[in-house]
C-alpha cells in the first residue's frame, strides 16, 4: 500500500521519554459520588515507540490518553511532556504544549469535510501562526509520509474510511508533533482499512514518533512494542515484544 | 493434525523420498509443525500398509538405500476425501487452556484471575512475536507460509478475546459478593 520510503528520524533528546506519567491518580467527582477513574499509574512512552493500552470499557483507557496529551490534568501525580511538569503550567501553555507537542487521532469526525485534505493537515499548522505557504509545505510533506501524496486536493467524503483516518494521521503530526494519541483509531474501519492504519501507526513510531494507541482489537495491539492492560484504573499487566523489557 | 494427509498432498505432486516429504511438509507449514524424519518414516509405513502410497520402482533406491514413494488411485481418493470433508471440531485435541480454566474455577484455592492474568500477558506477547514475524515476510513469501502465520494469529486473537470474556464474566458481582 503505502510507499516505503524510509522517513527522516526525528531527533531523540537523550533516551528522554516523550511522556512519562508517574503515579497518575484522576478522580472524578467528590465524595461519595468521586469515581477513580485513574490509581497511580505510571507510563513512560519513548520516541520510536508503540504502546497499545488495552482493557474493558471504564478501565480508564481514554483517561489515561488525555492524561498524556495534556487534555485533561491529573488530580494526583505527574504527568511530563517533552520535559515539561504539566502541574507547573498555566492554562495557557498548557494549551500551547499540547498543541505544539501532541496530536490526536479518534475513531470517527477527526477531518473537517468542507476543507480539502491537505487544507485539514495544514490547519494545526496555520493555527500555530505558521504562514500559509509553509503550512501547506509541510501538510504535503507529511501526507506523503502516510502514502496520501496524490490526495491532497480531495474532499475527505471522497476518501475512503482507512484513507481519512490516515489524513487523520499527518493532521495529528504535521510540524513535528512527536506524541501520537490514538483512539481506537481502527474502530469504524473494515479489516483491510484497519490493517492500513496500524501499519501506519507503526511506521511512524519506527520513524521516531511516540504512539501511544488504545485499542480493544488484540490483533492491532499486537503490533506494539508494549501492551499495557487497564482495569478499574490500575495497571494489571504489561507484555513486551522481543528483547525490550517492560518499565 | 493429519501428517498422514499432508503426506499424501505432497505425494500427489510427484514420488518423493522420506526427507524431501519432510523438508516439504515444513516448508509449506511455515516450520510450524516440525516433523522428525521417525515419523515421517513410520506414517509412510502405514500408509502403504493401507494401500495408499507404494514403493516407486522407476526411483528405486538412492545410493544411501533410500526408498522413494509414490500415491496410489487409493491414496488420490483417499486424499480427494480429505479435501472435501470439512474438518469437524470434536476432531481437533483438547485445549489445555480450557481445561485449566474451568478446574482453576472450580478448585478451592486458587487465584482464578492470576491465572487469567498470566495467560493473557502470554498470549499477547505470543500475538506480538507472531506479527513481528509476518511484518518480516517479504511479498515473494509463498502464500501457504503467509496463512499459516494468519491462522496461528487468529487463534491468538481469538483466545485473547475468551480470556477477556472469562474476566468480565467472573467479575460480574455475584449475590455474596455484591
Amino acid at each position: 500500500m503505502t510507499e516505503t520510503r524510509p522517513p527522516d528520524r526525528l531527533p531523540a533528546p537523550d533516551g528522554e521519554p516523550v511522556v512519562r506519567m508517574t503515579g497518575v491518580v484522576r478522580v472524578h467527582g467528590e465524595g461519595t459520588g468521586a469515581v477513580h477513574a485513574l490509581r497511580r499509574v505510571s507510563l513512560d512512552v519513548a520516541a520510536g515507540e508503540l504502546v497499545a493500552v488495552m482493557g474493558p470499557s471504564g478501565s480508564g483507557k481514554s483517561t489515561l490518553l488525555n492524561l498524556a496529551g495534556g487534555l485533561d490534568r491529573p488530580t494526583e501525580g505527574s504527568v511530563v511532556l517533552e520535559g515539561r511538569e504539566l502541574r507547573d503550567l498555566s492554562p495557557k501553555q498548557l494549551a500551547e504544549l499540547r498543541r505544539r507537542s501532541a496530536g490526536y487521532v479518534f475513531q470517527d469526525l477527526n477531518l473537517i469535510p468542507s476543507l480539502t485534505v491537505a487544507e485539514n493537515v495544514a490547519l494545526p499548522r496555520e493555527l500555530d501562526g505558521v504562514r500559509t505557504a509553509r503550512a501547506r509545505a509541510e501538510a504535503t510533506a507529511v501526507l506523503e509520509e502516510v502514502g496520501l501524496a496524490d490526495l491532497g486536493d480531495r474532499f475527505p467524503d471522497d476518501l475512503s474510511g482507512g484513507q481519512r483516518q490516515r489524513a487523520a494521521i499527518a493532521r495529528a503530526l504535521v510540524g513535528r508533533r512527536r506524541l501520537l494519541l490514538a483512539d481506537e483509531p481502527t474502530g469504524a474501519l473494515d479489516t483491510r482499512g484497519g490493517d492500513e492504519i496500524i501499519q501506519v501507526l507503526r511506521q511512524r513510531a519506527d520513524a521516531g514518533a511516540a504512539v501511544l494507541l488504545v485499542t480493544h482489537e488484540p490483533r492491532y495491539a499486537a503490533w506494539a512494542d508494549r501492551v499495557v492492560f487497564l482495569k478499574d484504573g490500575r495497571v494489571v499487566d504489561s507484555s513486551a515484544a522481543g528483547m525490550e523489557t517492560a518499565r | 493434525m493429519s501428517v498422514r494427509h499432508g503426506l499424501l498432498a505432497l505425494l500427489s505432486r510427484g514420488p518423493r523420498y522420506g526427507y524431501q516429504l519432510r523438508a516439504e511438509f515444513e516448508a509449506s507449514t511455515a516450520t510450524t509443525w516440525p516433523l522428525n524424519i521417525g515419523q515421517v518414516y513410520t506414517t509412510l509405513s502405514r500408509l502403504e500398509r493401507d494401500g495408499l502410497v507404494s514403493r516407486d520402482d522407476q526411483g528405486g533406491q538412492d545410493e544411501q538405500g533410500r526408498v522413494r514413494y509414490a500415491i496410489t488411485a487409493e491414496g488420490r481418493d483417499e486424499l480427494d476425501r480429505w479435501f472435501a470433508k470439512p474438518v469437524s471440531r470434536a476432531d481437533r485435541p483438547r485445549n489445555e487452556l480450557v481445561i485449566k480454566l474451568a478446574m482453576a474455577v472450580t478448585t478451592p484455592g486458587v487465584d482464578v484471575a492470576a491465572v487469567i492474568r498470566a495467560q493473557r500477558s502470554a498470549t499477547m506477547r505470543s500475538l506480538q512475536e507472531l506479527t513481528r514475524a509476518l511484518r518480516t515476510l517479504d511479498a515473494s513469501t509463498e502464500a501457504a507460509q503467509r496463512l499459516v502465520v494468519d491462522s496461528m494469529i487468529f487463534h491468538a486473537e481469538a483466545e485473547q478475546r475468551w480470556l477477556d470474556h472469562c474476566e468480565a464474566v467472573l467479575a460480574r458481582p455475584s449475590e455474596e459478593n455484591p
